[in-house]
């Protein structure tokens, strides 16, 4: 194509045009005035003829020129229609690419929780026989579940009563240091031996419960002196014990 | 370390302690004693929270155990439960909701025997019209 140094064709067709208009006028009057002055005319006018023929040709091959470029610029415009037309495409393929993406990043997003909460509830299985025969045992002692035909004042309960207290293991490890040892593992005598304040069974609500008639009244006459349930100590022993694998937690 | 034989005293030591748990009138009585003011008993308190696993959980016989010592953990919890009123209330709430379901079984079952009646009683005026 024309370098910018260059003159444009359309600049150089009419800077020939011009130059045609200017050499066909000098020719005209020097034919004028030949004729009016009858001298021989010298070889300018062969010269201007030559300069004139010389400036046709130039014009016409700027013409065939100018309708090259034209061709050009047309195939041009054509492509670049295409290349739009092209980029347009791309950019519908983007963006349906950047959907589906999105749409697969979600469902891969869900599939893992879902795979999260599998693993969760697989961690926590446990065989429905298992379930059931705990469901039984812990209903079968009334424990969940108050019996058909309970009223004020009968004495189950539904967590362990005074007297289920006393009776069990710890209520017996309690009894140790009146009765003396008998048998008990070493344990125990650490028990044994940090007894003092728990002797005094004065508990604070026997006297304020009998108004209400839930609570059997016999929770007011069952403690005798000394021995009281629990261990509390053998719980406090037990919480040296543990409190240096639990205080690291706090 | 504990001989097994020991281990197995712990064990049911520990899970007699967790099951007394569920009596509010101990919890009562501990708290006005101060136990609940002394650290390592309350450290001691949280150690329990591993009778919360199923492996474990299997052998309490009353599981309202669990549910108070999820609470014993909160120390506001434990300061209130030295009022003899909030242990008498906690116990109301709790007999009430054990006989919850006692409760609603007979409800049922009187509405069911209710229905019987209603039915047998429709039953009579048809035999007498259907002769007509």
């Amino acid at each position: 194509m024309a370098a910018a140094a260059e003159k444009s064709t359309k600049e150089r067709l009419l800077s020939t045009l011009d130059d045609l208009e200017v050499l066909s006028r000098e020719l005209i009057e020097m034919l004028a005035l030949s004729r009016n002055q009858k001298l021989p005319p010298s070889g300018e006018d062969t010269q201007v003829l030559d300069l004139l023929v010389q400036r046709d040709s130039e014009f016409h091959a700027l013409m065939g020129r100018a309708v090259e470029q034209g061709r050009l610029q047309e195939e041009m415009i054509s492509l670049q229609k295409e290349m739009d037309k092209r980029d347009s495409d791309i950019q519908q393929l983007q963006k349906q690419l950047k959907e589906a993406e999105h749409i697969l990043a979600t469902a891969v997003y869900q599939a893992k929780e879902k795979l999260k909460s599998i693993e969760k509830a697989r961690k926590g299985s446990i065989s429905s026989e298992e379930i059931i025969k705990y469901a039984h045992r812990i209903s079968a002692s009334n424990a969940v579940c108050a019996p058909l035909n309970w009223v004020p004042g009968d004495p189950r309960r539904p967590y362990p009563t005074d007297l289920e207290m006393r009776s069990g293991m710890l209520g017996h490890m309690s009894n140790l240091p009146t009765n003396g040892v008998n048998g008990h593992l070493p344990g125990d005598s650490l028990a044994a031996g940090r007894l003092p304040d728990i002797l005094m069974p004065q508990y604070p609500w026997q006297s304020s419960d009998v108004a209400m008639g839930m609570l059997p009244p016999h929770h007011g006459n069952e403690f005798g002196p000394g021995h009281n349930k629990e261990n509390e100590d053998d719980v406090e022993a037990m919480s040296t014990d543990t409190s240096s694998s639990s205080s690291d937690s706090d | 370390m504990e001989t097994e034989e020991q281990a197995k005293n712990r064990f049911q030591s520990e899970l007699e302690f967790v099951q007394c748990l569920a009596n509010p009138n101990y919890l009562n009585f501990l708290a006005q004693r101060g136990y609940f003011r002394d650290k390592p008993f309350v450290n001691y308190l949280k150690y329990l929270l591993y009778w919360k696993e199923p492996e474990y959980a299997k052998f309490l016989k009353y599981p309202h155990c669990l549910h108070m010592l999820e609470l014993l953990q909160y120390e506001h919890f434990r300061k209130e439960l030295v009022n003899a009123q909030c242990a008498k209330f906690i116990d109301e709430q709790q007999l009430l909701h054990w006989q919850h379901y006692a409760r609603k079984r007979t409800r049922l079952q009187q509405a069911l025997v209710e229905q019987q009646q209603q039915h047998a009683q429709h039953q009579p005026p048809h035999s007498n019209a259907v002769p007509k």
